[in-house]
Parts: C-alpha cells; sequence; structure tokens
C-alpha cells in the first residue's frame, strides 16, 4: 500500500476510531438522554430508554467505570433517591462522538 | 444513525414527556369549573369561595406530581435555560394568577363598580388573560397553555353577551363550565392511560446502586 493511499485512509474515521463504548445502541440512548438534560434519576431513564432495571444498571455501570456518567446520591424528603448525570468527560466523549460519526458518514 | 439524532428533538420530547400525565389540563379545567360555579359559590361561601378558586389547581399539580407522577417515572432536571423559564414562569404566576382570578371574577360578577360602561372591562380582562396564558404557553414550551388562553379569553367576554339572555349564573356555567368539563374530562383520561402504561415499579430503585 503507497503511503497517499495510507494518507486518505488516515483521514477517514473508520467505525474502529468511533468510541464503542457509546456506540452500543442501549447506551447511546442513555447518553443521548443524559446529554440534554441536568440529570434524571434512575426510574426516568428506564421510562425514557425503555431498558429493563437489570440491562439499564448494566449499562450504568460501565458508563460509569468509563467516568461518563456521575451517580448523585441525594434526598428527597426523607428517602434516599439516586440522580444520575453525564460528567464532562462524558459530554465530551458524546460530542467528539456524534462529530466522528457525522464526519465518518459524510466521507462514505 | 448519529446524524438523525436530533438533540433539540430529544430535549423537546423528554420536556414534553414530563406533561403526559394530564395534570396540567385536569387543574385548569377544575379551574375553569370552578370560576363556572363562581356565583353559586360565593351566594354561599361568600367571602371564603375565593379559596376554591385559588386553592384546587396548585393542589392538583403537587399532590399529583408527588403522590402519581414521580413515583411511576420519576424525575429530572432539565438544563439551566429550561430551569430559569421555569423559574421566572412561577414567580410571574405566583404573583398575578391569585390576582387575575380574584380581580375577573369580582369584575364580572359586579362587586367592583368600575365606571366603564359596555363590554370595555370584560374584553380588556379576557384579552389580558388571554396574552397573559400565551405569554407562559410562550415560555414554558407547552401547547396546552395556549388553548387554556384562548378558552379563559373568551369565556370572560362570552359571560357578559350571555348575562342578559341567560342571567347568573348560567352565563358562567356556559362560558366557563363546558370548556372546563371538556379539559378536565381530558386530563382525567390522559392520567387514567398514563397511570395505566407507567405502573409503579415493583423493584425499590429510588436508591439504586449505579
Amino acid at each position: 500500500m503507497s503511503k497517499g493511499k495510507n494518507n486518505i485512509i488516515d483521514d477517514i474515521y473508520t467505525p474502529n476510531s468511533i468510541d464503542k463504548l457509546i456506540h452500543e445502541p442501549a447506551r447511546l440512548n442513555i447518553m443521548t438522554r443524559l446529554y440534554v438534560v441536568e440529570s434524571a434519576d434512575f426510574l426516568f431513564m428506564m421510562r425514557q430508554t425503555g431498558l429493563t432495571f437489570g440491562n439499564l444498571s448494566a449499562h450504568m455501570s460501565k458508563l460509569e467505570e468509563a467516568g461518563y456518567i456521575d451517580i448523585i446520591k441525594e434526598f428527597v424528603g426523607k428517602k434516599p433517591h439516586t440522580m444520575l448525570k453525564l460528567t464532562e468527560k462524558g459530554r465530551r466523549a458524546f460530542d467528539d462522538y456524534r462529530k466522528k460519526m457525522k464526519q465518518f458518514f459524510n466521507e462514505l | 444513525m448519529i446524524e438523525k439524532i436530533d438533540l433539540k428533538k430529544v430535549e423537546k420530547q423528554t420536556y414534553r414527556f414530563t406533561f403526559s400525565d394530564g395534570l396540567y389540563d385536569m387543574a385548569y379545567g377544575c379551574l375553569l369549573i370552578f370560576i363556572a360555579i363562581a356565583p353559586i359559590l360565593r351566594e354561599i361561601l361568600y367571602p371564603s369561595y375565593i379559596i376554591f378558586l385559588i386553592l384546587p389547581a396548585p393542589l392538583i399539580l403537587i399532590l399529583g406530581k408527588i403522590y402519581i407522577t414521580i413515583p411511576r417515572v420519576g424525575i429530572v432536571k432539565f438544563n439551566l435555560n429550561r430551569t430559569k423559564s421555569k423559574n421566572k414562569i412561577r414567580l410571574l404566576i405566583a404573583i398575578l394568577f391569585p390576582i387575575t382570578v380574584v380581580m375577573v371574577v369580582l369584575t364580572t360578577i359586579g362587586i367592583y363598580n368600575i365606571k366603564v360602561g359596555g363590554y370595555i372591562v370584560p374584553v380588556g380582562a379576557g384579552l389580558f388573560a388571554l396574552i397573559f396564558l400565551s405569554f407562559i404557553a410562550y415560555i414554558i414550551d407547552y401547547p396546552h397553555f395556549y388553548l387554556y388562553a384562548i378558552s379563559i379569553g373568551l369565556g370572560i367576554p362570552l359571560a357578559e353577551l350571555l348575562n342578559p339572555i341567560f342571567g347568573v349564573p348560567l352565563d358562567y356555567i356556559i362560558s366557563f363550565g363546558i370548556s372546563g368539563t371538556i379539559i378536565l374530562i381530558y386530563g382525567i383520561i390522559t392520567l387514567i392511560k398514563f397511570i395505566k402504561k407507567y405502573p409503579t415499579p415493583k423493584e425499590e430503585i429510588s436508591s439504586v446502586k449505579g
């Protein structure tokens, strides 16, 4: 493969260069929902994404491990309540993901 | 796939979802019904009948959100722009809503003996209510409020127009009661659908570990 061809390929964002953690449909749904709000609780995210308790919990754990979401414990009245929020890192990762995907589709 | 994700649309859908419980319709329908029967209530409960005009709508909203909506669909906090708009509206409503209701009712019933003849007062009051509620509809981005604006904006001059024909209290019942009942029934149906669609979850997820 010539150097010129390599440059062209490097310029194109292939699916390999995108964030696979976000690319998974359920997590993309979660990230999108959280991106447009300040924060939401677990139940709200369940209703919005249509995911089951177990599924959402598993995806949330992965996103939390990656530092994309913050899990905030607070009290509503006397009850403990868990709010979910996209971190700055998560917002940047989502912006980057959108940019790369747009670029990828534009260059197809 | 991603280029089809319209974030503004998603945000708007998420925001509108918070109105899908029908509580706003129920609260407003209830308010209109109490305005419709205000002349009757005034006869029986003067002067405490004013409480029936001011209290039920906020009570339906607050209690409904606490005991019906939040346990079923959870809590969401919107970004700063939405929050600021909502706070402005809350302040505006807190100041103007009770004043408007009391002024409209007292003026049309005739307790305020304003020396302005004809339809100037009811048309003015109707116009004020129309503009005020349309302004709220625009800021909170909830189209049903335009319908509310029209129902009360037209209802006030209509009551005045019907007064010579039907007299009190039928003029009020026709002008506000019909639209109020329709809006209330719509709200109740929406709430029933909402409750069926979103039952209270069995899992204890309010304190879920992420």
